[in-house]
């Protein structure tokens, strides 16, 4: 019995006098898909911003496979394994592209902080960033500065440096943001691809996302998770619906 | 598309870089070479080692500022102590009791000055940003301090002073004359412009960017922000240190000023105008920064006053640096659109030119009348006379200034308009090559 890639248990979080995360407990195993899905206000965003350790909890425990992860710094939390993209684009905007992905294969490969090594001497950082390139599409874009990419290049850049580094367990902050529809499905394909055989936690807005991608759906409706199932059920929930959902999952489900 | 089956990433690479950066760094160390046989007055050479001299100390200090995104107000701290330890150093070597050639004496203080980045970086870099910032000058005011309070070690208000003849000397090398002690300084200044390159592309260097663009990022990519910033420091105060060696080698004193905030400020000058986001500006800022200090101070009092003026104008114009202005005027001429700037050009240069004298007439008539007032008010400016008691000087002078400031005005705003459309007609070719 291996233990699960993420679990938490009792996972509270308050600003001022504020609860905005009231008792969350979550169990994702091993090379799960699954999304967070919620509205607006209701902690996704801060959830993950917990789980990645950006935020510390207020009480509760989080464990990162078996690893109690709880009040690790983010970079502590990335060094076992998880890595996560943001909701707003976070990237390196004035690197190359290909200088953003190498960025994030460095630390992983064991160069750490080296002075000693030349960087365009390190074959396999460079052959790891060409790799993650060429797989988010952007190999036509290798030399531009990231900041010059049209949107969904961007995201898909972040995507590429939120894996680039080979954590076990990603976990994406709305992927799909903003994009058009065929964007979205583009996107919907390269993080299918891109976390092939990883563990993937995303909060995601974009319904049909979701029930394209997840395994499994968590919702979340003011600090709580009220269901925690397979889409289908999900879908069949009536608290989900009362609490939500209500008319979009039934357009989803007969659309 | 190519469908063949080369595995991803895996293509040769063609790096004409490489190529072009031996030649580059030949032909620097060409330049050190010969630059004492073009110019070969005692003057020149006293201003190539202080250019030496500071492109090392400007080059450390963008190490943490352009490079690593950290304003710091106190890197004179780490040139300065770096300094102090040498200058003891090469008296124990006068005494017989340190066996170390002089040469070898800048080492010194590039160890000294990283144990001190050992130390009070511990403190700084512990923040980021304003904190930071307020850190270093908290820092700098310290040392500055302590070096008045602590006569024994750093000599008061007259500083240490020592004797660089020393031992015997190795292949007719005594550095007595002011030459050798150049060819010492170039090569010091060399061998660190080189190991300075070489560490902004490793992966230190290169997550010192990362940091400085986006430290959040970094720190979700396993990288401890405040351990690459104290790491940069530490190497940053290295050399530093060794522009301190330098500095007492050439000098043969030194005094509080060396820690001071003066020289901090000036360090921070030198890379801001030469460019701090490019490798080189700072080179390029140190020698302007020289020629400033030490070539106009010859000529004017008021050399302080109008390094101000250049580099508020630097700040407000050109916030790139010269390296930036540079490399956007090499574009320009690349795209062979430099013809339609040469009008543009002259109205700004020949309207800027009057209004520099307009100034310059005002700044020296003032400087001479409430400084020199003893030796009366009539003073030679461009040769010419001048006399601040009578009022038509002056009116010259403001009409010159409003005269040229106008004019300058309305060729700088057509300078911009042209420089625009020009840079508009970049970005379209560029566009059409790629889609090409």
């Amino acid at each position: 019995m291996t233990a699960p890639a993420l679990r938490l248990s009792g996972v509270r979080k308050s600003f001022g006098k504020t609860e905005i995360i009231r008792g969350v407990d979550l169990e994702i195993p091993k090379g799960e898909r699954h999304a967070v899905i919620g509205p607006n206000g209701a902690g996704k965003s801060t959830l993950f911003n917990l789980i990645s350790g950006r935020f510390p909890v207020s009480a509760g425990r989080i464990e990162l496979a078996g690893r109690d992860v709880t009040g690790l710094k983010p970079f502590e939390i990335n060094r076992l394994g998880l890595s996560r993209s943001f909701q707003i684009t976070n990237i390196f905007p004035k690197m190359s592209v290909f200088e953003n992905v190498r960025c994030a294969t460095l630390y992983p490969l064991g160069y750490k902080y080296s002075f000693w090594h030349r960087l365009d001497a390190l074959e396999d950082a460079a052959e790891r960033a060409e790799d993650i390139v060429q797989r988010i599409g952007l190999k036509g874009r290798r030399d531009t500065v990231a900041g010059l990419l049209t949107y969904a290049e961007q995201r898909a850049l972040e995507i590429g440096i939120t894996v680039a580094g080979g954590a076990d367990v990603i976990l994406l902050d709305e992927p799909t943001a903003g994009m058009s529809r065929s964007e979205s499905d583009a996107a919907v394909e390269l993080i299918r691809r891109m976390t092939e055989g990883k563990t993937l936690v995303m909060v995601e807005h974009d319904m049909s996302v979701v029930f394209g991608l997840a395994d499994r759906i968590s919702v979340v409706v003011y600090g709580e998770v009220i269901a925690s199932d397979a889409p289908a059920r999900i879908r069949e929930n009536r608290a989900v619906q009362e609490a939500y959902l209500g008319t979009t999952l039934t357009e989803v489900a007969h659309g | 598309m190519s469908t063949n089956a080369a595995p991803a990433g895996r293509e040769i690479r063609f790096e004409p870089i490489d190529v072009g950066r031996w030649f580059v760094w030949g032909f620097t160390a060409l330049v050190f070479l010969v630059l004492p046989l073009i110019f070969r007055s005692g003057f020149a050479i006293t201003l190539l080692s202080q250019m030496g001299i500071l492109i090392v100390f400007a080059l450390s200090y963008n190490m943490i500022f352009g490079q690593g995104g950290m304003l710091s107000f106190g890197h004179a701290v780490y040139s300065g102590l770096g300094a102090f330890f040498a200058i003891h150093a090469m008296n124990w070597i006068s005494a017989g009791t340190l066996p170390l050639p002089i040469s070898l004496l800048p080492l010194v203080g590039g160890v000294f000055g990283a144990l001190f980045g050992v130390l009070f970086g511990y403190v700084t870099t512990k923040k980021a940003g304003t904190p930071f910032a307020m850190i270093t000058l908290g820092i700098g005011e310290m040392v500055f301090a302590a070096s008045l309070m602590f006569p024994g070690f750093f000599g008061g208000e007259g500083g240490i002073s020592g004797n660089r003849v020393v031992g015997e000397p190795f292949l007719g090398i005594t550095y007595g004359p002011a030459i050798q002690v150049y060819y010492l300084i170039a090569t010091w200044c060399f061998v660190s412009m080189v190991a300075m390159f070489a560490f902004s592309h490793t992966p230190l260097g290169r997550i010192s960017n990362a940091v400085r663009d986006n430290p959040e990022r970094a720190e979700f990519l396993g990288y401890d922000t405040q351990r690459v910033r104290y790491l940069v420091l530490i190497v940053s105060a290295f050399f530093a240190g060794i522009s301190g060696g330098l500095a007492a080698i050439n000098f043969e004193i030194v005094t509080a000023e060396n820690v001071s905030a003066a020289r901090s400020g000036g360090v921070l000058l030198a890379a801001f105008i030469g460019g701090a986001m490019f490798f080189f500006g700072p080179i390029i800022g140190s020698v302007i920064f020289v020629l400033f200090a030490i070539a106009l101070s010859e000529w004017t009092k008021a050399w302080q006053f109008y390094l101000g003026v250049f580099f508020v104008v630097m700040v407000m114009y050109a916030p790139g640096g010269v390296a930036s202005l540079i490399l956007m005027n090499l574009r320009v001429m690349k795209y062979r659109l430099f013809g339609r700037m040469r009008d543009a050009y002259t109205g700004v240069l020949l309207s800027g030119a009057v209004l520099l004298v307009g100034l310059i007439l005002l700044v020296e008539m003032s400087y001479h009348l409430t400084l020199n007032f003893a030796t009366g008010s009539r003073t030679k400016i461009f040769g010419f006379g001048f006399d601040g008691a009578q009022p038509e000087f002056w009116v010259l002078a403001v009409g010159t200034t409003i005269g040229g400031a106008l004019a300058f005005e309305a060729m700088r705003r057509r300078f911009a308009s042209d420089w625009g459309a020009v840079q508009e007609q970049i970005e379209d070719q560029v566009q059409r090559e790629q889609r090409a």
